[in-house]
């Protein structure tokens, strides 16, 4: 079993992103210490079988908007890279766009290989001072989920990864 | 009389909305979000209506809940001035904690996920004619304060996330015993049957629209603005065509202007 993530992050301008460092910035009084906010799409794939990084590059095409959006491919394990903290956002209750990837790809696009399909949304918050993962918590619990439906993880970053494309 | 129809970046039916408060025979006018909120204790009433303020960011009504004139809102709420919030102007009202009521998010309006026979037949947005029925008493809410208990009406929604879900265990059972339940989805002869197409949108108990305890602050996912005149009403109501007939959503903003009076 191998589980293929595929960070997909906009290459235009995001306008979800500006919309949420204005509202921290404005609203919660971060203007000192919030430098940005960026953000990632998140497709966490399990397989059960088949080259990883070929199939990796089917699911990017039929993913990913190379249009409009870039990704990087990773294999097992989640890392990021660059000075943010990367919060990780994702339903807690059934997530139905996750459920119908994993349909689309194992019986419309013929991946039967695939057996669970995970999405999530990677808020990375460029944040100065000497709690950055504090101030991360508070913001997730204050603006990016609705405990009712979300949960969030503030992850760890490491070092740089290659690009897909 | 006067009421302030709020309007936030992304909102729609503002005009309709603000039609509908002046057919009943109050005064209206449009609020912008970026007002000064000490104007906002001007007026009597206000009403939130629908849309997609801030393009559903983050989710729907996240942002547009962390505005000021939000805060301002939940002073004049305090006071029992009445609050109606449509589709996401309900979906404000609950990311804002004044629906239900308890002061803090206790509540969210996800995804849609439309479910039968045990199997999800489709999800996300969906907008058609829906069936409601007013499942708690007259003068509990002011929103319904002149609809009897029982009473259907019918009313269009679109919306993509109106699925009332909670973690809060007791929740659902204090909202029953206090008659906060306001509307809930239900079938021609009143049922609230589960399953799609009742339950448009998997909402626990077929919820609609609920109240806070005290009654003055509604939330609402159906769009009153949008069956408030006979000539909306679709094709192959009988009432269609007869222009002098009052549509079922008016019954919501006479309600707004009945509270209001029964108030003074």
């Amino acid at each position: 079993m191998t589980q293929i993530i595929l960070r997909v992050w906009l290459k235009i301008p995001d306008a979800e992103a500006s919309t949420v460092r204005n509202t921290l910035v404005r609203r919660m009084g971060l203007q000192q210490i919030l430098i940005d906010v960026k953000k990632e799409r998140l497709f966490s794939i399990d397989v059960e079988s088949g080259n990883p990084l070929d199939l990796a590059k089917s699911f990017a095409k039929e993913l990913v908007n190379e249009n409009k959006e870039s990704c990087k491919i990773l294999f097992d394990e989640l890392k990021f890279e660059g000075d943010y903290v990367p919060v990780k956002v994702g339903l807690h209750i059934e997530d139905g766009e996750a459920i119908s990837t994993r349909e689309r790809l194992r019986n419309r696009l013929g991946f039967k290989n695939v057996t669970d399909v995970k999405k999530a949304t990677i808020w990375k918050l460029y944040i100065a001072g000497d709690k950055p993962e504090k101030v991360a918590k508070e913001i997730a619990e204050w603006l990016l989920i609705n405990p009712h439906k979300d949960s969030y993880e503030v992850l760890e970053k490491t070092k740089k990864l290659p690009e897909c494309r | 009389m006067k009421i302030a129809v709020m309007q936030f970046p992304g909102t729609n039916c503002e005009h309709e909305t603000l039609v509908a408060v002046k057919t009943v025979g109050m005064e209206g006018a449009l609020f912008r979000w970026n007002q000064p909120v000490a104007q906002l204790s001007r007026y009597d009433g206000y009403v939130i209506p629908g849309g997609f303020s801030y393009q559903d960011r983050v989710r729907a009504g996240a942002v547009a809940s962390k505005e000021p004139v939000m805060d301002a809102l939940r002073e004049e709420a305090a006071l029992g001035k009445p609050i109606i919030g449509i589709c996401n102007g309900f979906q404000i009202l609950v990311e804002s904690g004044l629906l239900p009521g308890t002061g803090k998010v206790d509540m969210a309006l996800a995804q849609n996920v439309m479910v039968s026979n045990g199997k999800i037949v489709r999800r996300g947005y969906y907008c058609d004619w829906i069936k409601l029925k007013h499942d708690t008493m007259p003068n509990r809410c002011s929103g319904s304060f002149l609809i009897s208990k029982g009473a259907l009406l019918q009313m269009p929604i679109a919306h993509g996330e109106g699925n009332l879900v909670t973690m809060n265990e007791d929740l659902i059972k204090r909202l029953n015993e206090n008659g906060q339940v306001v509307f809930r989805y239900c079938d021609e002869k009143g049922d609230n049957v589960p399953d799609f197409p009742v339950n448009i949108n998997g909402s626990i108990e077929n919820i609609a629209a609920i109240c806070n305890p005290e009654g003055n602050v509604l939330g609402m996912m159906p769009h009153p603005e949008r069956a408030f005149f006979s000539w909306q009403l679709p094709p192959h109501h009988p009432k269609k065509h007869d222009q002098d007939s009052p549509g079922p959503g008016r019954q919501i903003f006479e309600s707004m202007k009945r509270y209001i009076e029964a108030r003074a």
